[in-house]
């Protein structure tokens, strides 16, 4: 709204506006009333909640939530500030470093190894994005049987066993070196038909003249990779940046599965979900600490993907 | 550039952590500081003087806030009578139920007779059972509670599997009043959380009020589910820990296949011969998972050895304060653990998540272990899975069982498993229903039915005597192990377990201790500093549910 002013132009528009405003404040109830259907869901499911879940990360409670004791807001600094927390956020955060590139990596590889008009590549696609079906339970148990490291497959391959002795003792998750990792590449895995998939459908958006116009200039096949397909899928890898990374700290399904947050007694995998939900955490039966560093995982996701909006979005090309 | 972009926040991130550590556990957070008293009772409260008097009396200075709730709850009261006083000192004997009769005041009722005023031609009551059973665990009590249902015409149990005791503890607590089951199955680790959530109602109540005789029932199992004296639930699945062994390598290393180790020390020179005959690899598989070697499997040694493993009599006589295993016991236990896997004589297969990468490493070809510790409830999956030709070379029969070797000469154990416990605020029929269907699953023919078709074990001694048990006793002398050891358990607080309220989380902090000693780190100060966490996890507690 604009201010008063001695203009005699603008004091017009400003008279203009305040009738705007009263036309506005009449609508009022008809926008409220617009507005209260996803007002309402969004109070109830999101609003709520959160608000609760806020307050509750003051407290510690018995399990029944019955009976609280309200330890202020430092609970959260405290929290925060723990051994604990702060293992636990180096560990999201190492396992972000694993998941993110490579999920990145080994997603537009393969999407631009498929994306070739060659009869039969209509089954490597569906091969590629199969994952997306695989719930993280199944795949999950599919990577355990693969590395249990007394029957598991990997481990009974003479040559992997004599080459790499952890496979076999003390097994790749059981070894505090290479648990986050196996981890990490399990859920590499499972996330791969989805970047596959939003990968391919950038790529397909991408007209064909434009490269038929830079191989008539004489780039090459790198050259056309870097200047034109990377630049235009900046959209998509954006999307598939936020969404892995948002996924890689929202792990738990595969950490719960196959190490159950350890190996001990370093809790090699136990990110900030999993000290909030694990069955071996600290936290486990006390709500309120598990409201805390919930909370805190929000802030913490909540500055990142602000972060990655920020410093990569403004860079990325959308189009005209 | 683009992919550059995230590894630099994240490691800015990370610097910006690492610079701000406190140092400290969270279990404290929120409460070291003098001035967040913006509280609605002291946060350091601890028990107010009625119930724990003597057990506390250096901490009570601190409690002014009158509690609503001490005052309905003699759970904790009563108790001091037959204590004793002997915090530290093993093998005290139990509180006596028997002679004098405790007033359970304050108690929920439990109207057993309530469904005699059904009419079955009406409608049956409808109960629902949480239970965590799985496998073949859980189609022998789907079975069970089949022909409960048709046997009579009043009551249908409705059985709910959650997936497993922790899913059943978490789904519980997290429902409210409404959303609770009328019966659910707790294990021992989640025994005083149920009696300090005021939810359920202690089965001595309903014992009383039917004139139940209890008296069949082995007495272990009784205490291990009686808090100050107060019977709380009924146990029906119980097992305890047992040495699996492969039968095929005892004979080609010269072991008598049925003479396993019952001791230590028998332990530690059977497992010598097997290695230096070339036959395994290791004598034996250790795990530091929680719900076994690193924390269930510990608390069973201090049984056996006559000890305590928390204060205030294994926390059966209020909550404990304090943790013990960090003294004597539990160094020379530690001590004998650790020696074993540093001399080539066992092998950790670490945190064991899924509960079978032990039994896994005697099934391994090129590096096998000839023994393993394993809940007695996992005899009959182990036998199904060896029937069934997944394991190359091992048949049913190779499987040989022993009682679990521990420092005593005697093979004792604490009772595991789980018990039912009967939810309180439920109409009078729908808990009267919830009576007979608890006191349905001991029945000895049940339970005969029960422990052949699981590995757990009867808990009315008429049960062995009645088919199908009978013959399984007499063919597969293996199930009867584990009961034959909880039999020749004496009748004593060591043995009765520790009652601790944030039991997993204790156990969670020796596992960790026992992963860390495995890994080289020092016995004593690793202990000491669990210890240290894990008394702070029990005064957390007290503040909270004192």
């Amino acid at each position: 709204m604009l201010v008063a002013t001695s203009d005699p132009a603008l004091r017009c528009i400003d008279m203009e506006s305040r009738a705007f405003d009263r036309r506005r404040w009449r609508q009022l109830p008809a926008a409220l009333a617009l507005l209260a259907p996803s007002a309402i869901v969004l109070g109830a499911f999101i609003v709520y909640p959160l608000v609760k879940a806020i307050f509750l990360g003051r407290q510690r409670c018995n399990s029944t939530g019955t009976r609280c004791v309200d330890a202020g807001w430092d609970q959260y600094s405290d929290t925060f500030r723990s051994t604990e927390f702060q293992h636990a956020l180096l560990v999201t955060a190492e396992f972000a470093l694993i998941t993110v590139p490579l999920g990145l990596a080994f997603g537009i590889g393969l999407a631009v190894l498929a994306h070739k008009h060659l009869s039969g590549v209509g089954v490597f696609r569906a091969i590629f994005s199969s994952t997306v079906a695989t719930s993280v339970a199944v795949a999950s148990l599919m990577w355990l049987f693969l590395l249990q490291p007394s029957v598991g497959v990997l481990s009974n391959v003479g040559w992997i066993a004599d080459a790499f002795p952890v496979v076999k003792q003390p097994g790749l998750l059981n070894d505090p070196g290479t648990a986050l990792w196996s981890v990490g590449l399990s859920s590499v895995w499972a996330n791969l038909g989805f970047t596959f998939i939003i990968i391919t459908a950038g790529l397909q958006s991408i007209p064909d003249d434009l490269y038929e116009a830079a191989a008539l200039d004489g780039a090459t096949g790198t050259g056309r990779f870097w200047r034109i397909t990377l630049p235009l899928l900046g959209p998509s890898l954006l999307f598939v940046l936020i969404v892995l990374t948002t996924r890689a700290f929202q792990a738990y399904g595969e950490i719960d599965l196959l190490t159950e947050g350890g190996p001990r007694p370093d809790d090699s995998t136990t990110t900030i979900t999993y000290l909030t939900y694990g069955r071996n955490s600290i936290m486990a039966t006390d709500q309120g600490l598990q409201a805390t560093t919930a909370v805190l995982l929000f802030v913490v996701l909540l500055g990142l993907s602000f972060l990655q909006l920020w410093s990569i979005g403004r860079r990325v090309h959308y189009g005209d | 550039m683009k992919r550059a972009a995230l590894p630099s926040l994240l490691m800015a991130a990370s610097l910006f952590v690492a610079a701000c550590g406190s140092g400290e556990s969270a279990i404290t957070a929120g409460q070291d500081d003098p001035d967040d008293v913006t509280t609605t009772e002291p946060p350091d409260q601890i028990a107010t003087g009625d119930d724990t008097g003597d057990e506390t009396g250096d901490e009570t200075g601190s409690t002014t806030a009158p509690d609503d709730t001490e005052t309905t709850d003699p759970g904790a009261a009563g108790g001091d009578g037959d204590a004793g006083g002997s915090d530290d000192e093993g093998a005290t004997t139990a509180p006596d139920t028997a002679p004098t009769e405790i007033p359970l005041d304050g108690y929920p009722d439990c109207p057993t007779g309530a469904l005699d005023d059904v009419d079955a031609a009406d409608a049956p009551v409808q109960i629902t059972y949480w239970h965590g059973m799985t496998a073949e665990n859980e189609e022998a009590l789907q079975a069970i509670t089949e022909q409960y249902n048709a046997s009579q015409d009043r009551v249908v149990v409705e059985l709910q599997n959650q997936g497993g005791y922790l899913e059943v503890i978490d789904k519980y607590y997290q429902s409210g009043d409404n959303g609770r089951p009328d019966l659910v199955m707790f294990p021992e680790y989640g025994f005083q959380q149920a009696i300090d959530s005021d939810t359920v109602i202690p089965v001595e109540v309903c014992v009383r009020d039917a004139g139940f005789d209890t008296s069949p029932i082995q007495p272990s199992a009784v205490q291990a589910y009686s808090s100050a004296g107060v019977h709380w639930a009924m146990p029906f699945n119980v097992s305890n820990p047992i040495l699996y062994f492969n039968k095929q390598m005892f004979e080609a290393a010269g072991l008598d296949p049925e003479q396993p180790p019952t001791t230590f020390d028998e332990l530690r020179a059977m497992s010598q011969q097997l290695v230096d005959s070339g036959v395994a690899s290791y004598g034996i598989a250790l795990d530091t998972s929680i719900d076994s070697g690193g924390g269930w499997f510990l608390e069973q040694w201090f049984a056996n050895a006559g000890e305590l493993f928390v204060d205030n009599g294994n926390g059966r006589e209020s909550l404990p304060t304090e943790v013990l295993f960090d003294q004597e016991t539990g160094v020379e236990i530690v001590t004998f653990l650790r020696d074993l896997i540093d001399d080539g004589l066992a092998v950790n297969v670490g945190d064991n998540a899924g509960g079978s990468d032990n039994f896994l490493k005697m099934a391994d070809t090129a590096d096998p272990a000839a023994m393993t510790i394993g809940t007695s409830a996992g005899l009959g999956t182990v036998i199904n899975v060896l029937g069934s030709g997944l394991v190359e070379g091992l048949t049913p029969n190779d499987v040989g069982v022993g009682g679990l070797p521990g420092l005593a000469p005697e093979q004792t154990a604490i009772v595991g498993g789980a018990a039912n416990f009967v939810v309180a605020g439920k109409d009078p029929e729908i808990t009267a229903a919830t009576w007979d269907f608890v006191t349905y699953l001991i029945t000895p023919e049940v339970q005969s039915q029960w422990a052949v078709q699981t590995g757990y074990l009867p808990i009315v001694d008429e049960a062995i005597d009645l088919e199908p048990l009978r013959t399984t006793y007499a063919d597969d002398p293996r199930f009867r192990v584990a009961y034959t050891q909880l039999a020749n358990s004496p009748d004593d607080l060591a043995h009765a377990g520790p009652q601790i309220g944030p039991h997993r989380q204790v156990r969670d902090q020796t596992a960790a201790a026992l992963a860390s000693i495995f890994n080289g780190g020092d016995i004593e100060s690793t202990l000491t500093d669990a210890a240290a966490t894990s008394d702070a996890l029990l005064q957390q507690y007290i503040a909270l549910n004192g």
